[in-house]
Parts: structure tokens; sequence; C-alpha cells
């Protein structure tokens, strides 16, 4: 089958990301496919650079978990409305509103929340990771 | 075309889930979705009247309700238990339509996809 994911939780806040990203490994492994994951409202925070993961998370670093999917050509999609508010901009933004430095980790796209609704409607199932 | 069920659960101003899920219901709604939106526990807060969002810097929540015809979404439910529970006096531009525990889960049961963007 066909999934659409989103997530709504920041990281290390809680558990979205990883029961997100347990979930995106074992769809795959059962053969599924995954039509995008979408980042919204403090999900966004997923796909912000530079983040550490603190000492008791040391072998779940969340943002090397989420590039290791996106290498599998899944797409990661942040809701621009959510980001650019929250300061997660790539360049295109980060000229746009002349801020100093885009913050947008690699293997993350911003898109607009159409893309949400798409990857709804053209998946079978969708699944939300909440915060 | 899918059936969509939005599920607003917290209240208008101490967050901006109940904006963000109504802009997503009007991108639903866009896209040729059949939307209903569920107003349940604190989320019933989003239909009292005499609103204003102004003081906070916010659009007014229940105006933003009231204009959802536009977007041709057109059903607006609420959880009947919530609504007693939290004494709430609905605005009187606002077309809901009360449904018990029973009713609620024919609803989900009856959409294809329900997003509730819980906290």
């Amino acid at each position: 089958m066909n999934y659409a994911l989103a997530v709504h939780g920041a990281p290390y806040a809680g558990t979205a990301a990883d029961h997100a990203l347990g979930f995106a490994w074992a769809l795959l492994a059962e053969g599924h496919r995954i039509e995008r994951v979408f980042f919204f409202h403090d999900g966004v925070y997923q796909g912000l650079a530079g983040q550490v993961a603190p000492q008791e998370h040391f072998d779940t670093d969340l943002l090397k978990r989420w590039q290791q999917l996106a290498r599998q050509g899944i797409e990661l999609a942040i809701c621009i409305a959510s980001g650019i508010k929250r300061g997660v901009i790539n360049e295109t933004e980060q000229s746009r509103y002349e801020l100093a430095h885009p913050s947008l980790a690699h293997g993350f796209e911003l898109v607009g929340l159409g893309q949400l609704i798409a990857a709804i409607n053209a998946a079978d199932r969708y699944v939300e990771f909440p915060a | 075309m899918k059936r969509y069920l939005f599920i607003i659960s917290r209240t208008p101003y101490g967050s901006t889930h109940a904006l963000e899920q109504l802009e997503a219901a009007m991108v639903a709604a866009v896209f040729d979705g059949r939307v209903a939106i569920l107003c349940r526990d604190q989320g019933v807060w989003n239909l009292q009247g005499n609103q204003d969002g102004a003081p906070q810097g916010q659009k007014t929540v229940s105006r933003v309700l009231a204009a959802l015809p536009t977007y041709d979404i057109e059903e607006l439910y609420v959880c009947a238990d919530s609504l007693s529970s939290q004494q709430i006096q609905p605005d009187a531009s606002l077309d809901i339509k009360p449904l018990t525990f029973v009713e609620q889960q024919s609803l989900i049961a009856a959409s294809d996809v329900v997003i509730t963007a819980q906290p």
C-alpha cells in the first residue's frame, strides 16, 4: 500500500519522530510505499539544521535517521507556512526575507500545505504522529 | 473524492492548533475533498460567541468558521457532551450540528481521512 505520513512533534520533545521513523522503516521493509512525509506545526523543527542529539539519545540521532530515510528516495516535506514562522528556511526564503542564513537541513524541502492534501489523496492510508 | 474529517480539540487562542487545522481544511476543500469539521473537548471554545482575536493579534476563529461555507465546507459538527460540559454559548452565525458519541463514531467511520493534529 501507499502511505502518507505526517509528523507534528518537535525532535526530542516527544515520541513523534521516533514512532514515525520506526513506522516508515517498517513500511519499507514490508514492501509498502511512502508517498511523502509531511512535517507540520512543531514537526517542522525535525528539518532544522545544526541539531545536536542529547547524550541520552546518543544512538538515536533523529536528523541522521531522517536523512537516511531521504536517501531511500523518501520525500521529507516541510510545511512552508509552519516552517518560516519558526525559522526553518531554505536559501530562497532566506533571501526573500533578508535573513542571515538558511537553516533547512539537507534532505528536507519546503513545500505548501497543498502537498499534504495531495499526498493524502494519492495514498491509501494517512497516518499522523502527534507531538 | 475523499471525505475528510478535521477534529479541533484545543481552545481558539491558546495555540495555533485551531487556525492551522482550519487552513488545512480549506486546502482540502480546494482540492475537491468533501470536508467536515468536528469540534470537541476544549475545541468547543472555538464556537463561543463574541470572540475577538485582535488583542492577540490573531484572526477571530469564529469568523473563520462562519466563512467555511464559502469554501464549500458545510458540515460543522460539535460534540454534544463537550458543549454541555464546557457550557458554551455558540456564536449565532454558526450553523453547527451537535453529535452524540455514537454519531461521532459513525462520522469517523464514514470518513476516509481523519486529521486530528493532536498536540
